[in-house]
């Protein structure tokens, strides 16, 4: 069990919420995670501001820093008007940030390696941004598929891959975030397994056994950042993709 | 973005393969719908690796005509 990689990613039933038909739906391990991750985030974001400090304090600070980066990001990648899908925004960024920061620690369980989670996240994004440019823009929204100044014997073949690029986006968005945080934990295993299998092997092993030890401690150190940009890159994305249905003009 | 090395090229490979993905499954659904096979495969693969590169250039940052705002 220790030199099996794919063993953290295991999905383990803790106990059965309901059943529909055959189908048993149960709380399970990433279920009980996304739990602590929500509650740790209310408890830190509630707990901070509660004192409402004229001059903030340590944590008060950290929260109104929080704030200010998804704001800045939102403002400077889909405009002021974008400030609207500040909750959505925000929400996705503490929630994709607080799961891959959790899922660093040893024995916890990462519940973006499952891409079953990420693409949920990502067609959420995709459907509000069809609904709502659909909503604000009207037809004119699909004027995001009809680039401007095309001649008009090509343009049946730009507009399909337009769309098509569109429908791609949901994929490229989900395994991005997926991939990043499987690939960085399989990794983090097995050199870490590496280390178990040399020392098995004596005082020649302990000596060997110093190298990928010093590996894994460097690759902790990068999967941490990785955990933090990715979950930025997801929600710049995210403000990428917003942008287009609240300014769907070319 | 200014980003790592690697985030920046695994961006830009899963965009290529997202557009190729979704151009396959959309020529092989209406293949299986319409009765056109092979047709629908063919046009619409095609179709989604110029998706998939309108979308690397896109991410890169390299379009000549990106909009100014």
């Amino acid at each position: 069990m220790a030199a099996d990689p794919i063993h953290q990613f295991n999905i383990v039933n803790l106990f059965p919420v309901a059943k529909i038909g055959s189908t048993e739906i149960a709380y399970t391990n990433s279920a009980l995670f996304m739990t602590i991750a929500v509650a740790g985030i209310s408890i830190f974001l509630l707990g901070s501001t509660m004192k409402r400090g004229l001059v903030p304090g340590r944590m008060q600070s950290l929260a109104e820093l929080s704030y200010e980066f998804v704001a800045d990001t939102i403002r400077s990648t889909a405009g002021s008007e974008g400030m609207r899908f500040f909750p959505f925004v925000f929400t996705l960024f503490m929630f994709v940030f607080v799961i891959n920061m959790v899922g660093l620690i040893p024995f916890t369980f990462t519940v973006t390696t499952h891409i079953v989670v990420t693409a949920a996240l990502a067609l959420t994004v995709f459907f509000i941004v069809l609904i709502y440019g659909l909503w604000k823009n009207g037809l004119h929204f699909f004027g995001l598929f009809v680039p401007k100044g095309i001649p008009i014997y090509i343009l049946p073949l730009i507009v399909a891959i337009e769309v098509l690029s569109f429908l791609s986006r949901p994929i490229s968005h989900s395994v991005r975030l997926f991939a990043n945080m499987l690939a960085g934990h399989i990794t983090l295993k097995v050199f870490a397994g590496f280390v178990t299998m040399l020392t098995a092997w004596g005082v020649l092993g302990w000596v060997g056994a110093v190298l990928p030890l010093g590996l894994t401690v460097a690759l902790t150190a990068l999967e941490t950042l990785v955990a933090a940009l990715q979950a930025y890159v997801f929600a710049i994305l995210t403000c990428i993709y917003l942008n287009d249905a609240i300014h769907p003009g070319h | 973005m200014d980003t790592s090395g690697i985030a920046r090229g695994f961006r830009l490979s899963t965009e290529l393969v997202a557009g190729v993905v979704v151009g396959a499954m959309i020529g092989w659904l209406l293949d299986r719908w319409l009765g056109i096979s092979p047709w629908g495969l063919i046009v619409f693969l095609l179709l989604g690796f110029a998706a998939g590169v309108v979308n690397v250039i896109r991410a890169a940052g390299v379009d000549p005509n990106a909009k100014q705002d």
